[in-house]
């Protein structure tokens, strides 16, 4: 294929704007896929995915078009996952492309994420192609909101194309614009060959497969080649591109987006951003932007039941298959047992890993309280990272603890600022300022702690404005704070996994709550159990279980025997399920209450 | 040794909000026909299991519901089949204010010489609360009639915690009851059943719910009431004056053979136990066809093989609910062939740590606390 003749391009959209109906239409009209063949959102092949509405994996499909000009083009659809916990994904995926379209739900307007994406699209001096959608609707107005795309980023209402992808209609326009407006790919097809990887996932067969964009020169079959970062180097067992299955193909030209196969055990030796070239090229320089896996969030996940230990150990083994950025270690908790401490990339991707685990997996498991990575600067002059209250050392040998700060943005209808900047607060936020997208929408700039976001952040920040909130955030640095390690203690014994570290000002209050929430959930035992949360020796907040003082079936004749025999077994194998600290039973759901304080 | 016999009667006048047994309302013309069905029950079990009869219950439902002439076709089907002990205690349950004097004659006449009435309480708003037919008078003139019919062994049932209870009215509604002098008391605790009246207007909060503190605030109070009053605890819910302990209920709790007649009704008996199917009428049919299914009654739903050590469990969380005779070293022994300590010395030296087992070498027994606390006690002897 001529270079000139390719075009290269993602769309960036926030969550139900339509992307997946757009992409489905585009792989209709281009031929790619069959009426008959078609699958609702062929893009989106993992069944969570869909529930949520979000794409989660990335997937680059090549279709061929015949232009107005009676030529035949190339385009290759990049997808890029969804969510603000995968913005270096996207950046990479980005980096593919020269141009991006941007999907604007004519009855919505632009979300948060969708204009950090714009920006990283921006960033990377993309071709814009704004499209409204879902134009059909009887609530659109496109008009207002080509407007509104206008005043953000400058490109002129009037090239703003309306369509449906659901109806088709506008459809056919885009595919022109994309033909006419995104520049063909640069690059030197005699330069030594030089990809990127934006993506990857893990065959059974043919080992890691990594997605590709050719930036220089031409890779044909079977030459080895060299993961330049991972420094891995491999003899291809195929390459190919996505038609929208993988299609073998003899080579890949400067330019062109595709897979190579490359029988690659662990999907962590195929970075994404990182560079491949030729195995021989030896003076070749990598691709800039790449950044190795940096999880921000970390959570203890243990099995409900000690048995399925080497279940989850499995489960988690073929999960990192596919997901580079999930990383796990062993830990083992004094309440909870044998588990393990796993890092993401942020919340969500924390939750989709929980849902995995326990749908496709089938596993009852435990997931303790997330927590961030503190730096903490010991007396001795050393400065140790730690990602679990229990790793916290001694309080007199601490000489400060810095924890992660992000930079948040959160677009809000100017109805909620008043319980934004409220909730916000709460959280320890500082302001930074406020702008005004239009008459009715803001943006609100905050700098932030991740520990105070990762905690049910989200899911108030959009009850308290009805849903109408997004937030976008991003890594700012590491501030030192005056942070306390708060541990909770029941019939006096110290529980590891629900200590918690806290701000000291908040240590009073949270302290509080969480005994309040543990006195609820801790059914009442043969003895009366106190429950304390202490900050170092103090005790700041207290709570006693009451002694049970009843529980006797009244009555049991002969013909309850088998029914109150079995009521009792019911019992009984339900205290095996709780946990044992000391002599105290504790329910599952009790390692959780750190999670839901707010309430 | 004599085994117990239980005749189910699953029919009642009405259904009572907090009652989750196998009884049913406007069946009357099934009287009849049930009532044939349970004279052939038992007539084919007389002749799978000839054995002794040393007690004798009919219960419900309401069996006096029954006319005499149907009772005393189903009571002789049992004297002409079993061997029914000269001394057998005849116990038949009966709701206040329902029977009259002739009929109560008419029932001691037939050999029934227990009677056992659902009280409950003697507060009217609790009576109506309960869906009860009768009223704290109808209780009052029952009694008296059952007297004046010649039965000297009475029981009346009596519940407590029920939503909205006091302290002082369950007093008064104890007072009342012990005014009657009763030869035997039975306080049960009221359980929300599943799928009962009372618990869904619970569960709606219609209804206060239950406090379990209050209930053993209660409990206690009857403990201390009734022994001042000269009746003896003998079971965790039974009290009676020595020697009107209820003999037929003593042999399920001591885990002895017994056969169950009558819809619903359970049998344990030889290592096995089984229950019957629950409608009346699938009963009838079941009874009348006779077809053959795994348990020696026709009409058994499905059962259960009782193993040794499910026995030995079921014996312990059986005989604990004694509170005076517990379960006794020398009958485990003997049933067993291994001493208490051996087959569960951690178990019972970890309860009495507790405070909830007295141990004394002889016998096994709850503590006081332990009364209130059964069910802690009772699953640690279970095999699962």
């Amino acid at each position: 294929m001529n270079q000139s003749h390719i075009r290269n391009f993602c769309i960036i959209a926030h969550i139900d704007h339509g992307k997946s109906t757009l992409a489905d239409r585009l792989l209709q009209i281009t031929g790619t896929i069959s009426e008959r063949d078609m699958q609702e959102q062929v893009l989106d092949d993992m069944e969570l995915e869909r529930e949520k509405g979000v794409t989660i994996k990335a997937s680059a499909v090549r279709m061929r078009y015949q232009a107005r000009d009676r030529q035949t083009y190339e385009l290759n659809l990049i997808d890029t996952p969804g969510h603000v916990d995968f913005t270096y994904e996207v950046s990479r995926a980005l980096a593919a492309c020269e141009g991006a379209v941007l999907v604007v739900d004519a009855t919505q307007g632009i979300e948060a994420q969708t204009l950090a994406n714009l920006y990283l699209a921006l960033d990377h001096d993309l071709e814009i192609v704004p499209v409204v959608n879902k134009i059909d609707l009887p609530s659109a107005r496109p008009e207002e909101v080509a407007q509104e795309i206008e005043d953000l980023i400058g490109i002129d209402a009037a090239d703003v194309l309306p369509v449906s992808a659901k109806e088709g209609t506008g459809v056919d326009t885009l595919l022109e614009a994309i033909v006419t407006r995104v520049p063909p790919p640069q690059g030197d097809p005699d330069a030594p060959f030089r990809a990127l990887i934006f993506d990857s996932h893990y065959d059974a067969y043919k080992g890691v497969v990594v997605y590709v964009r050719v930036v220089d020169g031409v890779l044909h079959d079977r030459e080895p080649v060299r993961l330049m970062a991972t420094e891995r180097q491999v003899e291809p067992l195929e390459l190919g591109f996505f038609h929208p299955q993988m299609t073998p193909s003899d080579r890949l030209e400067t330019g062109q987006v595709g897979y190579i196969a490359t029988g690659l055990k662990t999907i962590r030796d195929a970075r994404v951003g990182d560079t491949v070239t030729l195995a021989d090229a030896i003076t070749v320089s990598a691709l800039p932007g790449y950044q190795p896996v940096k999880p921000m969030v970390f959570a203890g996940l243990y099995p409900t039941e000690g048995e399925d230990y080497n279940l989850l150990k499995d489960a988690l083994e073929k999960l990192q298959l596919n997901d580079a950025s999930l990383i796990y270690e062993p830990e083992t908790s004094q309440a909870l047992g044998f588990g393990f401490r796993a890092g993401f990339l942020g919340l969500f991707h924390m939750e989709i890993i929980q849902e995995r685990l326990e749908r496709e997996y089938d596993l009852d498991i435990l997931v303790t309280a997330p927590s961030v990575a503190y730096q903490v600067k010991t007396r001795d002059g050393q400065v140790i990272t730690i990602d679990s209250p229990a790793q916290l050392p001694d309080e007199s040998t601490i000489e400060s603890i810095a924890e992660p700060w992000m930079r948040i943005s959160v677009y809000t209808p100017t109805a909620y600022i008043g319980p934004v900047m409220e909730m916000t607060t709460k959280r320890r936020a500082e302001f930074d300022h406020m702008e005004y997208l239009d008459e009715q929408r803001v943006r609100l700039e905050y700098r932030m702690p991740l520990s105070e976001m990762i905690v049910d952040f989200y899911d108030q920040l959009k009850s308290a404005t009805r849903g109408y909130a997004s937030l976008d955030y991003q890594f700012d640095g590491y501030r030192e704070g005056d942070l306390v390690k708060l541990d909770v203690l029941v019939n006096g014994q110290p529980v590891d996994a629900l200590s918690i570290i806290v701000h000291r000002d908040q240590a009073y209050q949270r302290g509080q709550r969480l005994v309040s929430k543990l006195k609820k959930v801790i059914p009442r035992q043969l003895f009366t159990v106190p429950i304390q949360a202490a900050v170092g020796k103090r005790v700041i907040s207290r709570a006693n279980v009451k002694a049970l003082r009843k529980d006797v079936l009244a009555k049991c004749y002969g013909g309850d025997v088998t029914r109150k025999r079995k009521l009792l077994e019911r019992q009984k194998k339900g205290k095996k399920r709780m946990k044992m600290v000391g002599s105290v039973e504790i329910p599952q759901e009790a390692f959780m209450s750190v999670l839901k304080l707010d309430e | 040794m004599p085994i117990g016999l239980y005749l189910h009667i699953p029919f009642c006048r009405v259904r009572c909000t907090y009652c989750d047994f196998n009884t049913y309302a406007g069946l009357g013309r099934l009287h009849g026909p049930y009532a044939d069905a349970l004279a052939q029950e038992v007539r084919l079990l007389a002749s799978r299991f000839p054995r002794p009869v040393g007690t004798l219950f009919l219960g419900g439902g309401t069996p006096t519901v029954l006319s005499i002439k149907l009772l005393r076709r189903v009571l002789a089907a049992c004297f002409d089949t079993f061997a029914v002990e000269d001394d057998a205690e005849i116990t038949s349950e009966a709701n206040p204010g329902t029977v009259s004097l002739d009929y109560l004659r008419a029932l001691r006449h037939l050999g029934v010489n227990r009677l056992s009435l659902g009280a409950q309480t003697f507060d009217r708003g609790e009576l109506a609360m309960l869906g009860r037919v009768h009223d704290a008078e109808g209780v009052r003139l029952t009694v008296q009639r059952a007297r004046a019919a010649g039965f000297d062994n009475l029981n009346l049932d009596l519940i407590y915690g029920l939503p909205g209870q006091t302290l002082t009215s369950w007093a008064r509604t104890l007072e009342q009851a012990m005014a009657l002098t009763p030869e035997h008391i039975s306080l049960y605790c009221l359980t929300l059943e599943e799928g009962t009246p009372l618990r869904d207007r619970v569960l709606q909060g219609r209804l206060p719910a239950p406090d379990p503190d209050l209930a053993a605030d209660m409990y206690e109070l009857a403990d201390d009431r009734l022994a001042r009053e000269g009746y003896r605890q003998y079971e965790i819910s039974n009290w009676s004056r020595p020697g009107y302990e209820c003999a037929h209920n003593l042999v399920y709790w001591r885990n002895r053979p017994y056969l169950g007649a009558g819809a619903g009704a359970h049998s344990s008996i030889k290592g096995q136990r089984w229950w019957n199917v629950r409608p009346v009428q699938t009963y009838i049919d079941r009874v009348t066809a006779g077809g053959a299914t795994p348990w020696p009654s026709p009409a058994a739903e499905d059962g259960e093989i009782i193993d040794r050590a499910l026995e030995m469990g079921e014996t312990m969380m059986l005989g604990l609910r004694l509170t005076r005779e517990g379960v006794a070293e020398a009958d485990f022994r003997r049933r067993f062939g291994l001493s208490l300590e051996e087959a569960y010395g951690d178990v019972i030296r970890e309860l009495v740590n507790a405070g909830l087992l007295t141990w004394d070498q002889t016998r096994l027994r709850l503590t006081r606390r332990g009364r209130l606390l059964g069910n802690r006690v009772f699953a640690r002897f279970l095999p699962c």
